[in-house]
């Protein structure tokens, strides 16, 4: 059973403590996989970072909602299916969001919270890639 | 009231309504939530509707309890894990009054205002099917209660064929607000025609008003219809009407009245025109001749920005999207771009909260001035409170303040002084500009040319 409480407390601190969250996370995941960023061309880095901070946001909060839940993620994988987004991906995304979470969270990042947010984001993706 | 928002933009305008003990937050209702809680509204007149949940980020699910204290207080406490500001301090429990502000942190700015529970439902004619916060089909901006009773006062004007006088400091959109009486009349598909008093020259301000035949009253002359000749069934719009001197304005009133008849200059037959004048003026109603002043059934005034600062950030929002539409490259550097296309500007929250705060004197015309300081002295690709932005909110705050503090009687004194002259008063008391002293006559009940023998 995934600690939804724990997610969601870690990420509230985390956006809380640390603006620069999303850009943290993107500069993570290009750094270590160059080749994602062409898939970020249609929106600036601004808005990019606001919608990855929207979106992760009202899924941990939906986390409870299975229904919804099943609506959100079907869109997610149309619209990133649409982009080009390949199943390959989505562990990149995992590594960067993980990497990120710990250092902003700093000592608040518990051994639970790795693996509340590792778990989560398996079965998220495993709901997308259906 | 929303004034600005880092993740949702387009909710500008909205009002979370605090009439009991409230919970703001993030998602909708949680168990726990420490009291009931409460969405942002769109309200309108005749209709308050509840919107999404709050969907930014950084909002915490559980942020704030507010709680009404009286009729301009709220006790704010922060519960969250955002930094939160009252009056641009930090704090877990504060009493906000009416128009001060309450952020949260890099999330979104609240302007506390105080409204009735529901704005009353409009009268017939006033146009509401306009998308919200949004200008409306003539270009007007606001959801604030006064820019509403506005709107439904031109509509009122509109559906008569009364002549109309718009009253307004220079800079509030008196000449909007005359478009609009006409866009809203009958007349609306007949040319709008308007003229600048102040710009016709003494010695021809009956010619361009009533006409005149060929080579009358100098020698050369074209002959021309004139401006009540040119409105025939449609509306006139004369703005400075108070520049007009007293000897036109009694030429007026005979065509100002129910037949609308009048002579061109040098014709003997007398001609009819149906036109309806819009007229405005900045300036004191002792300027106009009282019976010239009794042609105009209705009196439209518009308020300044400081009477509805509820407005300025909807008005900040549409003059950075005008702007960035006839500005590509102003688009480019300062707005974000989503799927291709143009989005929200990056526009810094304190610059909004400064502008929030501004006792403005030129009203919008000052704020696009403002956002233009902004726009050109910008160091990044933020559109922010810049040094230069700052220096000019300040010395106009400056030369509020010092306003505030001139009594009546110095007030009467300097404009003895200099010869009734306003200007010239304004300047050697200091002041920004003549607006400023004629604001401050009419507080202390004075005016520009009875001052003397009351005081």
């Amino acid at each position: 059973m995934i600690d939804v409480r724990l997610l969601r407390d870690t990420l509230e601190l985390t956006l809380a403590r640390d603006d620069s969250f999303p850009t943290m996370f993107y500069e993570r995941l290009f750094t270590a996989h160059p080749e994602a960023r062409a898939l970020f061309h249609r929106s600036t880095p601004g808005a990019q970072n606001k919608m990855f901070a929207q979106k992760l946001t009202v899924l941990v909060d939906h986390l409870d909602d299975p229904a919804w839940l099943g609506r959100e993620l079907a869109t997610l994988a149309a619209n990133h299916a649409s982009y080009g987004v390949t199943a390959a991906m989505y562990p990149w995304v995992g590594e960067a969001l993980l990497a990120t979470l710990r250092e902003a969270c700093g000592d608040a990042w518990t051994d639970e919270a790795e693996r509340a947010w590792t778990e989560a984001y398996a079965s998220l993706v495993a709901a997308i890639l259906g | 009231m929303l004034a600005w928002s880092l993740d949702e933009p387009e909710r500008l305008g909205e009002v979370l309504p605090i009439t009991g003990p409230t919970s703001i937050g993030r998602g909708g209702p949680l168990d726990d939530d420490p009291a009931p809680r409460t969405t942002l509204h769109r309200m309108r007149p005749g209709s308050t509707l509840a919107g999404p949940p709050i969907g930014s980020a950084r909002i915490g699910r559980r942020q704030l309890v507010l709680e009404p204290r009286g009729e301009d207080e709220v006790h704010v406490r922060s519960i969250g894990p955002a930094r939160v500001r009252v009056a641009g301090k930090v704090i877990t429990e504060a009493l906000a009054r009416t128009g001060e502000i309450i952020e949260i942190h890099n999330a979104a700015v609240f302007l506390v205002t105080s409204r009735p529970a529901e704005l009353p439902a409009l009268g017939a004619g006033t146009p509401a099917t306009f998308p919200y916060g949004a200008p409306d089909s003539f270009g007007m901006i606001g959801e604030s209660e006064p820019a509403w009773k506005l709107r439904e006062a031109i509509a009122f004007a509109s559906s008569t064929s009364r002549h109309v006088l718009v009253l307004g400091e220079s800079g509030v959109g008196k000449e909007l607000a005359a478009r609009a009486v006409h866009g809203l009349s009958p007349r609306h598909a007949r040319p709008f025609i308007a003229r600048n008093a102040s710009t016709m020259p003494e010695a021809l301000i009956d010619a361009e008003l009533f006409g005149n035949v060929k080579n009358y009253p100098n020698p050369g002359m074209a002959d021309r219809p004139g401006l009540i000749g040119e409105a025939d069934e449609s509306t006139l719009f004369l703005d400075e009407i108070g520049d007009l001197p007293e000897k036109c304005q009694v030429h007026m009133l005979r065509v100002l009245d129910g037949d609308g008849e009048y002579h061109r200059l040098g014709e003997a037959h007398a001609r009819r025109s149906s036109f309806r004048l819009v007229a405005a003026t900045n300036r004191s109603l002792d300027s106009l001749k009282h019976d010239f002043l009794a042609r105009f059934t209705h009196r439209i005034v518009l308020p300044g920005l400081t009477e509805r600062r509820d407005d300025v950030p909807l008005m900040l929002a549409e003059i950075l999207r005008r702007t960035a539409r006839k500005n590509p490259a102003i688009a480019d550097r300062f707005f974000e771009r989503r799927k291709g296309e143009i989005a929200e500007p990056r526009l810094a929250p304190d610059l909004v909260v400064r502008l929030l705060r501004h006792p403005f004197t030129h009203h919008v015309r000052e704020l696009e001035r403002l956002v233009w300081l902004a726009l050109g002295t910008a160091e990044s690709d933020y559109i922010g409170l810049t040094p230069d932005v700052e220096r000019e909110l300040e010395q106009s705050a400056e030369s509020e303040v010092d306003a505030a503090e001139l009594d009546r009687d110095t007030l009467a004194r300097a404009l003895a002084e200099h010869g009734r002259s306003p200007t010239k008063a304004a300047k050697a008391l200091g002041l920004k500009n003549r607006f400023v002293l004629l604001r401050l006559l009419k507080k202390h009940g004075l005016s520009v040319s009875t001052e003397g023998e009351q005081s």
